[in-house]
């Protein structure tokens, strides 16, 4: 179970007694946490845990009825927007439909925060615009409309204008739902390659468990277990928080942990083993 | 685990920039030819008309020592149709940018001011001033019809800003609502005003460029330009708007007060041209749209192409509202609702059509 986590100094981002409401719904329940530098955090949880909520709080879209978010200890609201969007990016799901804007418009969009009023691109900003679009592979497509272009390759878009933004922190709500495997797998080593810290939340636990250093879950608004993979992912806590059976074991490339679910189960439990995949 | 799809090259990267400056070459070209098209539509706009005038007495009116015959040409030219092209311009460009405004803030690709309410809010305040006054049109239009459409834009944000996340939808259909509120109060108090007077505000609920004079025009042409710098200011920030409010936020943006403040621009705007020229809809719908086709909007080039497309479209609507019948002008809002109102259905089939 989670331990009210320390704001130590070589935390980047730690959230304290982190409480917010809506209606009269608790959405966070009294969240500790913090993020070190250079590392992976992923953020598990079914359905309406919060999860986006969590992520919310920490980008700056809501300001949490209780507790305090710290960015290099320093409270996130104290600082002025744009500041904080100068070390912060985040990769959101939404997407503009019906605009025609190319992928070079929506790259160079990152530079908004280091960016005056009447200030035009300059030699550097078009080389890291360029070199973030060549990062993330979609130098054929620089011109071509972003509403056109495939799931994968706007979410791929959408991390080139993060990486323009160049933060040392990247938030991203679900980066990798309603992709191919294929891509799945080539977003997050994209995003591992970037060497900054990153917090995702995840549908995938097998995928989150491959690519995190450290896990989150949370469930009805509660932060329940934090900790390594290895820590986190196991049978009882997918029992406990996601309702389901499931085998864990250890991955044959990484070791870390794998999981194989149970189907066709039902309430009575015997040692349910009928697999159908 | 080996990814060979995401390999960076700098080879790849001089390949890219080379593209982009190509871009920019070909928007540039675009820009260049769309300003010669306006001039030369300003001169069919000065030849056109009730008084046939050739294209060499437009040409030869520009530079006065030269001209031997009658001053009567030059003060048709002068007086007459250059005020009126220039209104018409203006409209035209201000109605343009106006719509790309509402558009992006709300990225709503049907928004259109006489759609959001905002025209008929104006249209309301110079009506109200001119029953409760009982005069004719005097200086405090513009002020009364920006007093009108702010009341639409507080309305609207009263409704439609509630809850933050269901702005976009709730705002469309909430001005869709006051604008046909504000047409019937309108029409109520047009019930009871004096039938000579019904006739002048009826003619100028549907558009006309007849009013136009030197001395109206600096007003406008004020709103209008400081407008557009303040767009091409502010550029980035709208197309982050595109991108929706949380990534908008997540840039550094202050949406809220960023889209209150397009959306006061937005109304100015459209307050300053209706009080002069009336409500005159579609523009701002259709002209975003036909550039969009053509070049990204995300450029500086997109504002100051859909500006000036704008103005395009608009004088050459004028030279047919004044040529189409004879001895008679035709309102200019019939023209653009006729055309707006196809391309607007064009629009949707179109779009309901397309695959994926």
């Amino acid at each position: 179970m989670s331990k009210a986590s320390h704001t130590t100094s070589k935390s980047l981002l730690t959230a304290e007694h982190l409480t917010w409401c809506t209606d009269g719904n608790v959405i966070l329940d009294d969240i500790n946490l913090a993020v070190n530098h250079q590392s992976f955090t992923g953020i598990l949880g079914p359905n309406g845990a919060g999860k986006s909520s969590l992520l919310r709080c920490l980008y700056r879209f809501v300001k949490p009825e209780q507790g305090v978010v710290r960015f290099d200890n320093q409270d996130i609201w104290q600082l002025h927007a744009n500041d904080y969007a100068k070390h912060v990016a985040v990769v959101l799901q939404e997407a503009p439909s019906h605009f025609n804007l190319t992928v070079y418009d929506v790259v160079a969009l990152g530079l908004i925060p280091h960016k005056g009023l009447f200030s035009t691109a300059n030699k550097s900003d078009e080389e890291k615009i360029a070199q973030a679009i060549t990062q993330v592979g979609l130098t054929h497509k620089v011109q071509q409309s972003f509403e056109h272009l495939s799931g994968g390759e706007k979410q791929r878009a959408l991390i080139a204008r993060a990486i323009v933004q160049s933060p040392k922190l990247l938030l991203m709500d679900e980066p990798t739902s309603h992709l191919d495997v294929r891509y799945q797998i080539q977003i997050m080593e994209l995003v591992k390659s970037l060497g900054i810290t990153v917090i995702a939340s995840f549908h995938d636990l097998n995928l989150a468990s491959a690519m995190c250093d450290n896990l989150m879950v949370l469930n009805q608004g509660k932060l329940v277990v934090q900790g390594t993979p290895q820590e986190v992912i196991t049978a009882k806590m997918l029992s406990d928080v996601f309702g389901v059976c499931a085998h864990v074991e250890q991955h044959p490339q990484h070791n870390v942990p794998h999981i194989s679910y149970y189907y066709g189960y039902k309430q009575d439990d015997t040692h349910s083993g009928d697999e159908h995949a | 685990m080996p990814n060979h799809a995401i390999t960076p090259h700098s080879r790849i990267t001089a390949a890219q920039s080379e593209k982009v400056a190509k871009t920019q070459l070909n928007y540039l070209s675009i820009t260049l030819v769309t300003t010669f098209i306006c001039l030369l539509s300003f001169f069919c706009a000065l030849s056109y008309g009730a008084a046939d005038i050739s294209f060499s007495d437009v040409w030869q009116s520009f530079f006065p020592e030269q001209t031997k015959e009658t001053g009567f040409i030059d003060r048709i030219i002068w007086e007459l149709r250059m005020p009126r092209a220039i209104l018409a311009f203006l409209a035209g460009c201000g109605l343009a940018i106006s719509g790309l405004i509402l558009q992006t803030v709300t990225r709503n690709p049907l928004a259109d001011p006489y759609l959001f309410g905002i025209s008929s809010g104006a249209s309301l305040g110079v009506v109200m001033l001119i029953t409760f006054t009982g005069g004719m049109f005097t200086g405090l239009a513009p002020i009364a019809a920006f007093i009108g459409s702010l009341l639409a834009m507080v309305m609207l944000m009263l409704i439609a800003g509630r809850r933050q996340s269901q702005q976009v939808e709730s705002m469309l259909l909430a001005g869709v609502a006051l604008s046909f509120l504000f047409s019937s109060i309108t029409n109520l108090l047009l019930y009871h005003t004096d039938p000579q007077a019904v006739t002048a505000v009826l003619f100028w609920t549907l558009g006309s460029f007849s009013r136009a004079q030197w001395e109206n025009l600096l007003f406008p042409t004020i709103v209008i330009s400081v407008c557009i710098t303040i767009m091409l200011a502010y550029r980035r920030q709208l197309n982050a708007m595109l991108l929706g409010d949380e990534s908008a936020t997540t840039l550094g943006i202050n949406v809220n007060r960023f889209r209150l403040i397009m959306l006061l621009l937005s109304s100015l705007i459209t307050a300053t041209l209706v009080s002069m020229c009336g409500g005159i809809g579609f523009v701002g719908l259709m002209i975003p749209h036909i550039v969009r086709f053509f070049i990204s909007q995300g450029s500086m080039y997109g504002i100051l192409l859909t500006a000036l497309v704008g103005g395009i479209f608009m004088l050459w609507v004028d030279i047919l509202s004044r040529t189409v019948l004879e001895n008679q002008e035709l309102p200019v809002g019939v023209i653009t609702a006729a055309t707006g109102s196809l391309f607007f259905l064009t629009l949707l089939y179109f779009r309901k059509n397309r695959p994926n």
